[in-house]
This record gives C-alpha cells, sequence and structure tokens, in this order.
C-alpha cells in the first residue's frame, strides 16, 4: 500500500494521509492505452457499485496515456478491488491498484 | 484488551501504537504473547513441538494472574476463529493442563462460557468450533470421555425437540458428527456402548429427514456420473464408513501425539452440564447445503489416489480448504500460500481437490459465500504457483462443466460464463474452442451453444470485439456478440422516405449539437404536444417524443461512457419532466433499448443511471423485463443482470435509510443522556430547542423506511407475478397444442424464477405475502415446487 502518492497534494503529509485512510478512490495505473471505460466499469464491477471512473489523460493529446481513478460508493469495495483486482490483467497487461486521497478535477 | 484483535481486519494492515502511549512492560509482554499464540503453527524456523514448549513455559511462569485472564480469552477466540488449527491449541491447552489443572480448570470455564455465548448469538460456525474443540480435549487429557459423551448427548437431544425448524436440529446433529472425525477412535475405545446409542439416535433422524430442500440447492439436477448429494447425508455416509474403518482417518494433524507421555499423565476435567437455549422465532440457522462432486480418483490416473466421495478424508481436506478460505480471504496471497502448504504427511491428489472445492464454492446455492472475483483471482494466483499443474486440472474441469451444462442450474451457467471469461482475459483467451464445436449444431438455445456465446459476450466485455473475432475459429462466428454500437432509427439518408420523427430528431439534432439551452430545447419539446398529431398507432405525440428525444441524446453521446453520463447528467431535467406516467417510463426504457440492444453492459448500466436518478422508478424496470419487447432477449443473461442490479440497489436504498435512522435514534439517546447527566451546568433552552426537530426527522424516516419497506415487497410481488403468469401461458399453450412444456426455454426460465431467490434474506420477509398471495394451490404445481423449495430452506 506504500507505492503511489500524488505529489502534487497541497496540504500536509497528516492530512494526505487521513484523506487515504477514509478514500473510497482508487489509483489504477499500467493500463493499455486503448482500453476504455466499458472495460474498466466491466471488471471492476465485480467488485462492487461504481460511483464514477476518471480516465487519466494526455495534457497535449487528450487521449488515454495509461492510469485512471476509479471511485466506488463504499470503502469496502474500493479495498476489495485493491485485493482481488491489483496483479491481474486487463487487456492483457498486469495493472496495479492502490489508494488515492480523492480525485480533484484538473489531475488528469 | 478492546484494542485490537480485529479477526476482520486486513492483516496486512501495520498495527499503530504512538510513541506517546508507550505500553508498560506487562502490556509489552501480553501483547508479544498473544502475536505468538495467534500465529502458532503458522511457518515458523522452529518447530512445532519447540514452539509449544516454550509458549506453555512462559506462560505458566512469567505470566501475572490478571494477564492470565486475558491469555485464556485469546486462546478461545482462536479457537473459535482459527478452526484450522484446532489440534494445534488444543495440544497447547493439554500441555497448560498438565502444568498447571486450575489454569486448565479455568480454560474450560471460559471456553463453555463462550460456547454458549455464540450459541445465543447464532453464531454457528463458531460453536462448531467450540464442539470439535471439546472432541479433541478428550484426545489431550483436559475433558473425560464421560462428560464430552454428555454433550453429546445434550446436541442431539435437540433432535426431540417439538415444533422445532428441521434446520435446528440439523445443525446439532452436524455438530455432532463433524467432531466425530477428531474424537471418535477415542470415544469408540473407551464408550463404546454411548457412542453407539448416539450413532443410533443420529441414524433414526436422518431416517426421519424431510429433503425438500434438495432440489432447489443442486448444482446439477443429474445424479451421473456423480449423485450431488444432501450435506448431511453425505456427512452421514462418510461417518458410517469411518466407523467400519474403526474410526481411522489420514488427514488430522495431531500435535498432540508427540506429548503423549507428559499428557496421559494429566488430571481430567468434568464438562458442566450444557442446556442449549431453546428455539426463538428471532433465530436464523444455517441453511442446508448439497456437496458438489466434480472428480473421482479415475479423473486423476497419476500420482496419489482421490480419496473417495464417501471418505472422511475427502471430507477432512474440503472442510480444510473451506476453513482457510474462510480465514485468509482478504488476503490472496496468504490464502493461496496455506492452500498450496495444504499437502501434508497423507499424499492426496491435491490440485483436484483444491478445483474442486473452489468451483463449488463458486457455484454455491443460493449464493457463494465470497465475491466471485475473489475465487477468480485466488485460482489465478493458484495457477501462477502451480504452473506444472493446476492449469491443467482447472482446463479439466472446465471440459467436465461444459460436457454437463445440459443439467446445471441456470444461475450456475451464468457464474460458469462470467468466472470463465474473467479466466481466459488473463491468459490472452487461449481455449481449444475446437474442441467444442459439436455445439454449433444444437439449438440456440440449447446449455452448451448459449453458454459459449455468453462467455463470449464476458470476453468481449472485458476487451474489444475484434479480439474476440480473432480468438475464435470461423465456425464459432455465429456465436459472437454483436458489434456494440448503437443504432439510430430516425436517421433515414433516404429523403423520400418518411417516418413519424424524422422532422424533429434531425431538429433536435442540430439543437443538441449547438449546445441550445435546456429550456429551448424544452420549449421546442412542449410546442409539440399542440402541433403535432401523429396518426401512427405505435406512438402517443408524448411517447414519440421520448422516443425520439433519447435516440437523438444517446447518439449524440455515444463515444463514451463518459459523455453518456454526462448527457444524461445535463439533460436530466428534461428526462425527469418527460416522466410522466408508468406508459411514459416504459416509452424511455424501449428508447434506450432500441438504441443500445447490440450493447447489453451498456443497458444494465444505463438503466441503474436512470434508477438513481429517478428517471424510471423499479416496478417499471420489472415490468419492461417482462414486456414482449424483450421477449427476444428474455434467455439472455444480460436482462437478468438488469433485473438483479435493480433489486440490489432497492435492497441498498432501505438498507441506506434503515442505517440513517439508526445514527439518529442513536445520537438522540446520546442526547438525552447528556442531558440527564449534566442538566445543571448545559444551557437547557439550547438542548430543549433541539429536541422537537430531531423527534421529526426521526418521525419522517421512519414514515420513509415503512414505504420502502412496503415498496420492496411490492417489487417483489410483481416480479414473482410476471413469473406465475408467463410460465402458466407456456405450460397451458404448450399443452394445448399437446407438446411437452419442458423445452429449453422453460427451463431457463424457471431457473430465473429460481435466481430470484438469490435475495433469500429480504425474500424471506414476505414469505407469508407470497404464499396467501401467488403461490397458491391453484398454480402449477411446477411453479410451486420451486416456491416450496425456497421455503424448505429455513424450515
Amino acid at each position: 500500500m506504500a507505492g503511489y502518492r500524488d505529489h502534487k497534494f497541497s496540504g500536509s503529509r497528516d492530512d494526505y494521509e487521513k484523506r487515504l485512510a477514509g478514500s473510497t478512490t482508487l489509483y489504477v495505473g499500467n493500463l493499455s492505452f486503448h482500453t476504455k471505460e466499458e472495460q474498466i466499469y466491466e471488471l471492476f464491477s465485480k467488485c462492487g457499485d461504481i460511483k464514477r471512473v476518471i480516465l487519466g489523460l494526455n495534457r497535449i493529446t487528450k487521449t488515454p496515456c495509461g492510469f485512471c481513478f476509479i471511485e466506488y460508493y463504499d470503502r469496502e469495495d474500493a479495498h476489495n478491488a485493491i485485493r482481488y483486482i491489483g496483479g491481474t490483467r486487463l487487456d492483457e497487461r498486469i495493472i496495479r491498484t492502490d489508494w488515492d486521497a480523492g480525485f480533484i478535477e484538473g489531475r488528469q | 484488551m478492546s484494542k485490537r484483535r480485529n479477526w476482520d481486519d486486513d492483516p496486512e494492515r501495520p498495527r499503530k501504537r504512538y510513541r506517546n502511549e508507550r505500553p508498560t512492560e506487562e502490556e509489552d509482554i501480553e501483547d508479544n504473547l498473544e502475536h505468538l499464540i495467534v500465529k502458532l503453527g503458522d511457518r515458523s524456523t522452529s518447530a512445532l513441538e519447540k514452539n509449544l514448549e516454550e509458549l506453555v513455559e512462559i506462560l505458566d511462569h512469567d505470566v501475572s494472574k490478571s494477564a492470565k485472564s486475558n491469555i485464556i480469552k485469546i486462546i478461545c477466540d482462536c479457537v473459535a476463529n482459527l478452526p484450522e488449527k484446532t489440534s494445534i491449541y488444543a495440544t497447547l491447552v493439554g500441555l497448560l493442563n498438565n502444568k498447571n489443572y486450575h489454569v486448565g480448570g479455568d480454560i474450560i470455564e471460559m471456553l463453555v462460557k463462550c460456547f454458549k455465548d455464540c450459541t445465543k448469538a447464532c453464531e454457528w460456525d463458531k460453536s462448531l468450533s467450540y464442539v470439535r474443540f471439546f472432541g479433541d480435549l478428550v484426545n489431550c487429557h483436559v475433558i473425560s470421555h464421560g462428560s464430552l459423551m454428555n454433550l453429546f448427548e445434550t446436541l442431539v437431544d435437540v433432535t426431540m425437540e417439538d415444533n422445532i425448524p428441521q434446520v435446528r436440529s440439523d445443525f446439532f446433529v452436524y455438530a455432532v458428527l463433524s467432531a466425530l472425525p477428531w474424537v471418535g477412535y477415542e470415544l469408540c475405545d473407551k464408550k463404546e456402548q454411548d457412542l453407539e446409542q448416539l450413532l443410533n439416535t443420529i441414524d433414526n433422524y436422518m431416517t426421519k429427514r424431510s429433503k425438500v430442500h434438495h432440489t432447489a440447492l443442486r448444482v446439477w439436477y443429474s445424479d451421473t456420473p456423480h449423485p450431488q448429494e444432501e450435506y448431511l447425508d453425505c456427512l452421514w455416509s462418510q461417518i458410517t464408513k469411518l466407523r467400519s474403518d474403526k474410526w481411522e482417518e489420514n488427514h488430522i494433524y495431531r500435535p498432540y501425539i508427540n506429548f503423549s507421555k507428559a499428557l496421559c499423565e494429566a488430571l481430567q476435567h468434568n464438562l458442566p452440564a450444557i442446556t442449549i437455549p431453546p428455539h426463538d422465532a428471532s433465530y436464523t440457522y444455517p441453511y442446508p447445503k448439497v456437496v458438489f462432486r466434480l472428480f473421482d480418483y479415475t479423473d486423476c490416473p497419476d500420482g496419489p489416489i482421490l480419496p473417495g466421495a464417501h471418505s472422511i478424508d475427502r471430507y477432512l481436506i474440503e472442510q480444510n480448504i473451506r476453513w482457510i478460505l474462510s480465514t485468509h480471504h482478504r488476503d490472496l496471497k496468504t490464502c493461496s500460500f496455506s492452500l498450496i502448504g495444504l499437502q501434508g504427511g497423507h499424499k492426496f491428489p491435491l490440485e483436484y481437490v483444491l478445483v474442486e472445492t473452489i468451483l463449488a464454492e463458486i457455484f454455491a446455492l443460493p449464493t457463494s459465500k465470497y465475491l466471485e472475483i475473489f475465487y477468480g483471482s485466488l485460482l489465478l494466483k493458484l495457477c501462477k504457483m502451480q504452473p506444472g499443474s493446476l492449469p491443467q486440472v482447472l482446463a479439466q474441469a472446465v471440459e467436465m462443466i461444459f460436457d454437463r451444462l445440459d443439467t446445471m442450474n441456470v444461475a450456475c451457467v451464468d457464474r460458469f460464463a462470467s468466472w470463465f471469461a474473467y479466466h481466459l482475459s488473463n491468459f490472452q483467451y487461449a481455449w481449444n474452442w475446437d474442441d467444442w464445436s459439436a455445439c454449433l449444431t444444437l439449438d440456440p438455445l440449447h446449455p452448451k451453444p448459449k453458454f459459449v456465446r455468453e462467455c463470449l459476450l464476458r470476453c468481449m466485455r472485458l476487451s474489444y470485439h475484434q479480439r474476440i473475432a480473432e480468438i475464435v475459429p470461423d465456425g464459432f462466428k455465429i456465436l459472437l456478440p454483436d458489434l456494440p454500437e448503437p443504432m439510430n432509427k430516425y436517421a433515414v439518408t433516404d429523403e423520400s422516405i418518411k417516418i413519424p420523427g424524422s422532422g424533429l430528431s434531425n431538429q433536435l439534432n442540430e439543437l443538441i449539437k449547438n449546445k441550445t439551452p435546456i429550456e429551448e430545447i424544452m420549449k421546442t419539446l412542449d410546442d409539440l404536444d399542440n402541433s403535432t398529431n401523429a396518426g401512427d398507432a405505435e406512438f402517443t405525440p408524448h411517447s414519440l417524443k421520448i422516443d425520439v428525444f433519447l435516440t437523438v441524446l444517446l447518439n449524440a453521446a455515444s463515444k463514451s461512457f463518459s459523455h453518456l453520463f454526462s448527457a444524461l447528467l445535463k439533460y436530466n431535467q428534461i428526462l425527469l419532466s418527460l416522466n410522466n406516467s408508468e406508459d411514459a417510463q416504459r416509452c424511455i426504457l424501449n428508447a434506450i433499448y432500441e438504441v443500445w440492444r447490440r450493447h447489453p453492459q451498456l443497458l444494465v448500466v444505463l438503466t441503474d443511471k436512470l434508477l438513481k436518478a429517478g428517471i424510471v422508478d423499479f416496478p417499471a424496470v420489472a415490468n419492461w423485463i417482462f414486456s414482449k419487447e424483450l421477449a427476444n432477449d428474455f434467455t439472455r443473461s444480460y436482462i437478468w443482470e438488469i433485473l438483479h442490479s435493480t433489486i440490489r440497489r432497492h435492497i441498498k436504498q432501505v438498507e441506506n435509510l434503515q442505517k440513517k435512522l439508526q445514527e439518529l435514534k442513536e445520537a438522540k439517546e446520546k442526547s438525552e443522556k447528556a442531558q440527564s447527566t449534566d442538566k445543571d451546568e448545559k444551557d437547557i433552552k439550547e438542548e430543549k430547542e433541539v429536541e422537537p426537530s430531531n423527534e421529526e426527522a426521526i418521525e419522517s424516516l421512519e414514515e420513509k423506511v415503512e414505504t420502502a419497506l412496503s415498496d420492496q415487497k411490492n417489487l417483489f410481488l410483481i416480479v414473482f407475478q410476471h413469473f406465475i403468469m408467463i410460465l402458466s401461458e407456456h405450460i397451458q399453450t404448450c399443452e394445448a397444442k399437446g407438446r411437452s412444456f419442458k423445452n429449453h426455454w422453460f427451463r431457463w426460465c424457471i431457473g430465473r424464477l429460481q435466481q430470484v431467490f438469490e435475495h433469500h434474506q429480504h425474500v424471506f420477509k414476505y414469505n407469508s405475502v407470497l404464499e396467501s398471495l401467488l403461490f397458491t394451490n391453484d398454480i402449477d404445481a411446477h411453479i410451486l415446487i420451486i416456491f416450496r423449495q425456497f421455503c424448505s430452506l429455513q424450515a
């Protein structure tokens, strides 16, 4: 659970840790550039009800660039996604999952 | 000591301890001991025997009196929660008792208390663990044979109680039977006659049991090649065989054997007489089960022999696997390591039992215990750990299940397709489809081609159309899913063809493209009510409006899920205003279906979004599922995905309301308490002002909960009524034509009715209403029996 950190987070480290501990949002990395939202929905819905998916986009070309945020309604569902989906394949790539402190507009 | 030891916690979570809360030295030792006790028997550098001896030494000498009772509680908790280590803890208690007779007595006292508590709280799994542990303590010379026999007799005597559900007596018989592999040998040795008598009582009970539930819980309806046995029947056969084998089994690891010299000198305790709390209407007992059987020894010709279906070893190994799953299901890594580590002294084909037991859990009826994806990912992990053997066994299992699809429960066919697609998605979709080409010539409604079709659809949902088209041989192209693209019946290129609404469609298309303000679009739509006189019988002006607007909107936003969702959000106001009647809701749903009928996943997601936004309501979706517009897709699984996600959404809504109400009530209680204690200090006026508003909020919430519950009942009534109607009609039509009604369609439909009982906890609330209103004696016996079988799950 120690890997990913949002380096742009404005606020203290403690603050950040606190938000992580209550988060229902995941960061998902190592996606294929061709993976579409609907595939992400299909796979991650297996752990529960998804509130929204935000595809990471390249700042200039506005195309997917290999990561996304997934927000669940329940923390336990998000936790299960980390437990069971992290390290398995989507579009034949091994994806990684981690907690995220919550998506803020502009982080794509 | 309330600090930690939450068994549900993630084991990876680091234990937090802040610097300013420095523990005392004693607490430190205690924590350390707790850790040692919980980890006892896990992978370790030193031998278990040495660890046990050391632990006993510490517990005996270095721990103060007050700490000891905490330690005893920890041991009792371990017994309840780590059943796979029963004999290890029995040995520990045996050694402690040998060192200090009084400590042994204290432990027994605590164990008995815990057993009583969890039986009262309906924590049945824990109760089982305690009964088994009492048995094993006889082996460790802690408990006397006679007093254990008394306990067993008390448990079996529950079968003599009057007016109790069978599931109650089943449980207590099961508790005794499942403890016998541990202690049967000892009892036979010392108390043979009493044991005989006990087994006779059980035998009597076994012949009297009703088995109406059996069919409802079977994964396969056929008994060839393997009978799908009722769980208690099966265990009884296994115990009977164990008895004829002189109570010798090969699976239980008994560390106390190495200490037999020391232990046989120990003094035994007598268990106190335990009374079982009488039946209460609020009690829920475990449902009966059916034993899933896939393999026998002929399926694994190489290597060690697979114990037979009635060998107690088969039961013990499976049980062990289930315990590991339940202890470690939150941690795939530990879970898979423990499973692979099961290969103990006595060899058996581990891969086969693992695959069989995990598949059994996936297919368990009415629902599996954990998330499907837990089992799916666990199998992936096991394949990775045993690449030389497990994938082959799994493939063999898939072939066998495919062969037996003809008589497989419908919900299980769904789970099979969904799991298999997920599994393939992790192995480049590599599969030898040609082996299944025989299914291409079968009736399209036959389970085999239907399974392949559903499985390919699931594969596509995890990847994309082109990819799946590439992986299947040419012959399978007829089973490929549609290209998931939207349709627009109003987009007519030929100007000469005039269909009603095409003019409006063009107009709306422009408006949406130009980002016209919502109000203006609404105005354009409103104007239509007065101007159009669409002479089409299919549409009223209003429904035409709905159809055109949604068709245009969904097509315009078809680029991605995000585009669609934001379009729905943006035009939410218009959509809400369009829903002015039941008919309108049906139009909305049909419009979505017309556009996205080639994209089942999207239909599932969109209906859910519409429900959440209040654009359609729950009964509308249920009615729509059974409408003639969907008749063509009626046997496809996505339809049922929609129905069940709708039911689940409703259940969740009710639960959220109930939770809120609970919270408000608790807050009120708290403030009342606070008020009564520091009345003098606090500003009483202010508190009084808070009070009534709280009261009101509670009242209004209570009302909402009640309405929601009655809506829930309604939803189930609607669903069941539709099933009864559509099935009765089918039976009558077939009989009128002199044909058998038991065709493929009937099988799918009755299976879908059964599947509604997946929501058993909620359906059970309405049993009596269902029985008096819907499932009456007037309806066809083939339909009624499904309901009766369901009811017998808790009868």
